[in-house]
């Protein structure tokens, strides 16, 4: 079995299950974290040097870790809408908990995983601007010079701290594993992004461009792009990673 | 330069402004408190990352800073903004000062002992036992789980459980007895950690990059640090000698969460496995310190001032 797992309303990740299943990936079963979260049985165990998980979700779906084939990972929070009845205090910590949770058995699937689990992101590591400009530096690809200060005005709950001006054009281009597809960019800005892929150790990776005269200009990373901005190479580069334990067994 | 970053009278951060004295090593106190009077800024461009620390008047280049030792608390806390409304000036630059400075440490070529990223395996129990595992410590049995069936199968297997948070928070150690039973039924709604108990002798060791400071901690508590709750006296420390092998190990995990500092709890049991519990990647090590004698401090400091 695959499984995509998403939020509930990620349309990118939608597409990808359909995709993926006309290309005829199956069983391949679609899960958003509101119905991994109320699983009438979920199974976590670590033991010597194995580690498991068993779900039942509430319409009776089993999931076997050690079963899967291959997981699209576009997770990002943990619902718990079960417990909105319950103080504050309660409910962070209970969020905290299912983090954590999610966090561990997403680690302990083994196999292929886009993307595996970190502690700063369910789908791959969270990173800030000022991160994601100095290693898009280190891989070699052309970033405006980035300026941060204690005295800045910008609301950062807002987003409103970006590498780019707010409403500039901006072109996407997705690393899966070696492949780089979506915007049409020059080959070397290409390699450039798998290179920023390796070093975010994030597989699965949006890589935003905006054109300036000089060229193109990075303008932020992310592990949950709009897979449908990859369009059917998308699609064949899922399916070649996602199909790598299967080629390995066989 | 060194920069301390946090509350100065906090213990740690206390201990490691002495240790730096006492080797003269030149070192800037960033105290949150005085956010009103701090003041950052920061490049990231074709000369790589500079920028500007000004602390109480005083500023620094801080492509001078060489070290970071970083034990900032929750900021928002501080008693400086208490009744201070959400938008206010004070607690917007405060704020400000505090993402300036937390995404310049996670960046900087400086010594940060520790960066941000790395300490979050502690943010999940099982995960970082994943990752401890690999570096050949044992970890204890472990359920997680939303059924009772399996909780009760777990205890008949492993006799004694005890259970605990999955996440860093509220994370006592309690032992799992009989009149625990009832509340088995709310499992359904929130998974929760078993383990089998595991018995023998608390060994905390203090990694500083190559250096190992093994502490034996001697109580009948289930957990320890709340040994004079649980079992009504304190837990007895003393400094002990690892082999080198157990040594080694602990260096390669604390590198292998990219940490520079931790503090790894180990359990030996009697039948001689060795046990590795969690690694803290932010460690108190002021308790140890103070009751064994241990010069944790001074080798922190020592690492810092090795980069001037």
């Amino acid at each position: 079995m695959w499984l995509v797992l998403c939020e509930t309303h990620d349309a990118a990740a939608s597409w990808a299950y359909s995709s993926l299943r006309a290309r005829g990936l199956a069983p391949l079963e679609i899960l958003s974290a509101e119905q991994l979260a109320l699983s009438e049985f979920q199974e976590h165990r670590l033991d010597g040097p194995r580690s498991t998980l068993r779900l039942r979700t509430e319409s009776g779906l089993q999931v076997d870790g050690q079963r899967l084939g291959g997981v699209l990972n576009r997770l990002w929070t943990v619902p718990i809408g079960h417990w909105r009845q319950a103080g504050e205090a309660d409910r962070n910590y209970v969020q905290q908990e299912l983090f954590a949770f999610f966090l561990s058995w997403l680690h302990a699937l083994p196999c292929p995983v886009l993307n595996r689990p970190t502690p700063q992101g369910l789908c791959g590591q969270w990173r800030q601007e000022s991160e994601w400009a100095w290693l898009a530096r280190q891989a070699g690809l052309p970033v405006a010079a980035y300026r941060q200060t204690s005295r800045d005005t910008v609301d950062e709950s807002r987003g409103e701290r970006r590498l780019v001006p707010a409403g500039a054009t901006v072109h996407t281009a997705i690393v899966v594993g070696a492949r780089v597809v979506g915007a049409a960019i020059p080959s070397a800005i290409a390699d450039a992004c798998v290179r920023l892929s390796a070093l975010a150790r994030t597989p699965l990776l949006g890589v935003d461009f905006v054109q300036s005269p000089d060229g193109w200009r990075f303008a932020g990373a992310s592990p949950t792009p709009d897979l449908r901005l990859g369009g059917e190479p998308l699609v064949d580069a899922l399916m070649h990673e996602l199909r790598q334990s299967e080629r390995a067994a066989a | 330069m060194i920069l301390l970053c946090g509350i100065p009278s906090e213990s740690p951060l206390a201990l490691v402004g002495e240790a730096l004295d006492s080797i003269c090593a030149p070192y800037l106190w960033f105290n949150q408190r005085h956010f009103a009077s701090s003041d950052m800024a920061f490049d990231i461009d074709e000369r790589g990352i500079t920028g500007w620390l000004e602390i109480d008047g005083q500023g620094v280049p801080l492509e001078s800073v060489t070290g970071v030792y970083s034990r900032l608390m929750e900021h928002a806390k501080l008693p400086e903004l208490r009744g201070q409304a959400a938008d206010s000036p004070a607690r917007r630059h405060c704020d400000a000062l505090h993402d300036t400075l937390g995404r310049w440490t996670e960046i900087s070529p400086a010594r940060v002992v520790n960066r941000v990223a790395p300490m979050g395996s502690n943010s999940s129990k099982p995960y970082q036992a994943q990752l401890i595992r690999q570096h050949g410590f044992e970890v204890p049995a472990s359920l997680i789980t939303t059924d009772a069936h399996e909780v009760l199968a777990f205890r008949d297997q492993h006799k004694k459980i005890i259970y605990k948070s999955i996440s860093g928070v509220r994370s006592i150690v309690q032992a799992f007895d009989d009149a625990d039973l009832g509340r088995l039924a709310s499992l359904r709604w929130c998974p929760t950690q078993f383990q089998q108990y595991v018995p023998g002798t608390d060994v905390r060791v203090h990694v500083v990059d190559d250096e190992v400071y093994a502490t034996r901690i001697e109580s009948e508590a289930v957990d320890y640090r709340y040994a004079k709750k649980q079992v009504g006296e304190p837990a007895r420390l003393s400094a002990m000698e690892l082999d080198d092998d157990v040594a080694e190990r602990c260096v390669a995990l604390t590198r292998g969460l990219g940490l520079v500092f931790s503090g790894i709890d180990l359990k030996f049991a009697p039948d001689g496995r060795i046990y590795c519990f969690e690694v803290n990647p932010c460690p108190g090590f002021s308790y140890f310190e103070l009751n064994s004698g241990q010069p944790i401090a001074l080798v922190v400091a020592r690492h810092l001032a090795m980069a001037d």
